[in-house]
Order: C-alpha cells, then structure tokens, then sequence
C-alpha cells in the first residue's frame, strides 16, 4: 500500500497486535457508555481508566495526547464559553455579565457534554495511532462487511493524498506557463484557484472510467466472496470479547433509555 | 456463495426503507415529541445517546441497503466523490469560513447515480472522515444521507437541467438538512461546533431566549441553505464543464436527463434559447444520447484538460 492518509504508529505492542474489529468495538462500546451513564466522574473515569492506559502500553502516549488535545481544545472552549454564557434553562445564576448569565447548571452541561466528547475522540485516535487503516479494512472484511464498502473506504484514503500530489503538479504547470502565484489579495488569490481545481477536479473524474473497466475486468462487483490476501490473526478470546462489549453497549443503552442512571 | 452475508441476499430497498424509519423514528422521538425527561437536570438525560445510536445504526443500514448492487462505475465514482467532500471541507474549516463546504461530493453522486447512491456518499463520506482527519464529524453522517437523497430527488425531478432551479433545490436541501442536523449538534456536541463562527451563531440562538436544540437547528437555518446553495451551483458547474460522454454513462443521469441544456446549447448555438426544462425526458437507453453526439459536436471536450479518458 502506498501512502495513505494516516497517523499509524507502527509498533509491536498488545494494543497493536489486537485484531482491529476489537478494537473498533472498544471505541463503539465506550463511547456508548460515556454517553449512558449520566455522572459527571464516569466519561473521566473511562478516560483515566482505559483510554490513556492503553495509549502508554501501546507506546503512543505523547503522541496520543497531542492528538486528543488538538481535536478537543477547540471544542472545550466553545463549549464553556457558549454554554457557560448562554444556558438556556433556568438555573442558579452565579455571575451576571450584562445581558449575559453564568450558571451553575450550564457550566454543569458543558463539563458532561466535553468530557463525553473526550472519550469519543479519545477512543477513536487510539485506534487511528495504533492501527493501518488496510488492516482495519481487511479485517472488516473478513469480519463480513461487503467488499465494495471495504473498496470505497480504502480507495478514499488512498486519493485524498494523491490529490495533493496532483494539485502540485498542476500548480507548476500553471506557473510554468506564467501563472502568477503569489501576487494579490483575497480576491485575487480565489480566482487563481480556478485553474488549480478545474484540471483537478475534471482530471479525477476522468479517471474514473479507466478505474472501473479496469477493475470490472478483475471481477469486481461479483456475488462471489473474493479470499483474502493478508489474513489478520484472531483469536477466541477477543471474539468472546467483542461479544462481550457489544452485549455491554446494547445494556447500557437500554438501562439509559429506561432511565436508570438518570 | 454460502458464505455471503445477509445483508446482500436481501432486496436493497429492504435495508434502505429500515435505515430511513430508523432514522424518521429516531428524529419524530427527539424533537417532535420530545419527551419530559430530556428537559432539566443536569445533561440531557437519554437524548444524547438515542441521537446518536438511532441516526448511526439508520445511516449503516442505508449504506448497506445502497451498496449491494450498485454498478462498479458509481463504485469507482464514490472515493473521488468522497475525496472532494473531505478536502473541501478540510479547507473551509482552516479558512475559518462560517460554511460547511463538505457536500459537493455528495450532490455530484446524486446527481450522476441517483438517490440512493447519494445517500451512500454522504454516510460513508462523514464515516471516512471520522475514522481519519476529524472525529466529530462522524456523527453527522446522517445529514449527509438526507442531503445525497434529495440531491438524487430533485435531479430526478429535473430541479438541475438549469442553474437556477439547481441553487433553489440546494436551498431547499439547506433548509431539510439543518432540521436532520438539529438533534446530533444539540444533544451530542452541546450546541458547540468546530467552528468558531457558527458557534457564535448558536450563542446569539441562545442569548434571544432559544433552547439549545431550537438555537442549533436556527444555527443551521442561517448557514445550510447558502451553503448547500453553493455545493449544488459547484457540483452542477463541474458536471457540465466534463465531456457530456461522462454524465451519460450513468444510467439514472441518462434516463432522467439531469443535464438538458447542456446538451441543447452546444448544438443551438445560434442562438435559440434551451427548450422548457419542463418537457419530458427522452427515455433513451441506448449508448449515443439523444443530445450532442459524445466528443464530436463539443468544442471544449478537446483540449488537454480532458485528456485522461484515452490513455
């Protein structure tokens, strides 16, 4: 596989010789559980407990929270500042600030909703770190998910980088032929994207029809399951495991819709 | 054979017809009847989490209902579709524009293939883009399902054989798929955005007196239409710059004629206006379209912009 898109570490470790449909698993069931349990402790327990713990046995830790925090930052302040400020509901005003309120319940709901979003992110950029989107494709699709979808997502990850590379080779061809690049203002510079995303746009979907004769000719689309080229191991135990948090996440969503944890 | 899952022995319309009830059910539960206990407290109590598993589990069941026995020309079209989305979108968010941007790869499989494989566009389109750049945008993949769907819809309608019937169609798109976008920005994300100018818009929403899901969904009431304005004029403008032999390869652009005039203007150059969007589509199935011949008659399918289709 050539370059994709990604932020794979590669290493050796037990988070990362998971097979990837546990892992995929382990981000749907936590998130769920963040979601279910209404404490405000319980999405940073999550957090603490299983999502960092994992990140430093997979020996991504730092990188991990450069990650989360770059995604996440941006969320927590809006958060606070717009809930904080602009809470809806009545509540115990703490603090008035001209037409503006904070309470106590605002700053309540953004504390819930941000440290849920934590783990949802979290969780999902454990697995970005510590597995090959291939291999997670691959492993989909011994695990049942129709080739066709397995094509697509991989053919996406594949593009959006050769796109770049395009872009670049049309961008000097322009320059070549005495496009100015650097002069001007905004306006100037929007319509210089014009023959930058014209020839890419129209060069992309061009390739199209060389894509799908070539691949009709290898006998794609057809209802018989094709055999696998890499074979990702699994083992009992983590299928036992994945019943085991999937069994998890449909309990914790039925108790939270009958109000249990409320 | 024996070892080919379900989901592909069942009809297509079986899982998609599921996905969208899941989906309406979810939505009608949230927001139309809006029960006591979501209101007070501290949280939402259990909206945030019927939000989210209801409009996932809707959005992997259309995908899979949409995928099954779609042609391997749409197949291959999906991952650039796909790839505009994400790119595009990824630029309007470090731009900082209050826009969204992320659905012209949507609109374009939707008008090329179709309603259902726009909807399969859009969900998978948001999936990839949380699985790789940016997981917040992996709950939003049911907006896109509603906005690849009526995208299909109106160009079966013939909304896109003009400009201008186009940009009102993306404007009625804005308008469905800020109220399908409502429930997932207020109960999942808590009204904030990653976008620090449509945040701002929530909380003017709320300052007025709106609770949080009114402000999220009057948030998108003000941004989607323009913007979804914009993707239909750039995905209608893209499709009719490419060579008229790519349009009518797709079956469902050929049958309903999504691109008339197009076809009409190359050949009444001289001046005749193009004919009444109105007027039937030539049910032609046969591979020479009923409008310009392909190649011969365009003047702009010449020149080396084009030129990846013969190689």
């Amino acid at each position: 596989m050539s370059t994709t898109l990604q932020f794979y570490r590669a290493g050796d470790s037990w988070v990362h010789r998971l097979n990837p449909v546990t892992k995929l698993a382990f981000v749907a069931a936590v998130t769920i559980a963040a979601f279910g349990v209404e404490r405000l402790w319980w999405p940073a327990a999550l957090f603490l407990l299983l999502e960092v713990p994992g990140a430093v046995i997979a020996g991504v830790a730092g990188r991990f929270v450069r990650m989360v925090l770059g995604f996440f930052a941006p969320f927590l302040v809006i958060l606070f500042l717009l809930q904080g400020l602009t809470y809806p509901e009545p509540g115990t005003v703490l603090l008035h600030l001209g037409p503006l309120e904070v309470k106590t319940e605002g700053l309540v709901f953004a504390g819930t909703t941000a440290l849920r979003l934590l783990v949802m992110v979290a969780a999902f950029v454990l697995l970005l770190l510590t597995t090959h989107p291939g291999t997670l494709m691959s492993a989909m699709q011994q695990a049942g998910l129709p080739p066709k979808i397995a094509y697509v997502v991989s053919a996406t990850l594949q593009i959006i980088p050769s796109f770049q590379a395009r872009a670049n080779a049309i961008m000097q061809a322009q320059q070549a032929r005495g496009l100015e690049v650097r002069a001007g203002g905004a306006a100037a510079r929007v319509r210089r994207l014009l023959p930058l995303m014209g020839p890419l746009l129209l060069g992309a979907l061009t390739d199209v029809e060389n894509r799908s004769i070539a691949m009709e000719s290898r006998a794609f689309g057809r209802p018989v399951r094709p055999t696998a080229y890499t074979v990702v191991p699994d083992s009992a135990a983590q299928r036992a495991a994945r019943w085991a948090m999937l069994a998890l996440a449909v309990l914790v969503i039925v108790l939270n819709t009958l109000g249990v944890f409320s | 054979m024996t070892n080919t899952p379900a989901a592909r022995r069942l009809p297509p319309w079986l899982p998609i017809t599921a996905g969208s009830a899941v989906i309406a059910a979810t939505y009608l539960y949230l927001v139309l009847w809006r029960p006591e206990s979501l209101v007070g407290g501290a949280g939402v109590g259990p909206a945030a989490l019927i939000a989210l598993a209801g409009y996932l589990v809707g959005s992997a069941l259309i995908i899979a209902g949409a995928m099954s026995r779609m042609p391997t020309s749409t197949v291959t079209l999906l991952p650039i579709a796909i790839a505009i989305n994400i790119v595009a979108g990824q630029i309007n968010n470090m731009v900082g524009l209050p826009l969204y941007l992320d659905s012209i790869g949507t609109v374009l499989v939707g008008l090329l293939a179709g309603p259902a494989a726009g909807a399969a566009t859009g969900a998978l389109s948001n999936v990839i883009w949380g699985i790789s750049i940016s997981p917040a945008s992996l709950p939003f993949s049911t907006t896109q399902v509603a906005i690849g769907l009526l995208a299909g819809l109106f160009a079966r309608w013939g909304w896109t054989r003009r400009v201008v019937t186009g940009v009102a169609a993306g404007l009625a798109t804005g308008v469905v798929a800020a109220f399908v976008s409502g429930p997932i920005s207020a109960f999942v994300f808590g009204g904030a955005n990653a976008s620090a100018g449509r945040s701002l818009i929530v909380a003017v929403f709320q300052a007025m007196g709106f609770d949080t899901l009114g402000a999220s969904i009057g948030q998108g009431l003000t941004v989607d239409p323009v913007d979804k304005a914009i993707s239909f004029l750039v995905a209608i403008v893209i499709l009719r710059a490419l060579p008229a032999r790519f349009s009518q390869r797709f079956p469902f652009a050929r049958a309903h004629a999504v691109f008339r005039p197009r076809a009409a203007s190359v050949l009444a150059r001289s001046g005749a206006e193009a004919p009444a969007p109105a007027d039937p589509a030539p049910a032609d199935p046969g591979p020479p379209p009923a409008g310009a011949p392909p190649g011969a008659a365009d003047p702009d399918a010449g020149d080396g912009t084009t030129g990846g289709g013969h190689r």
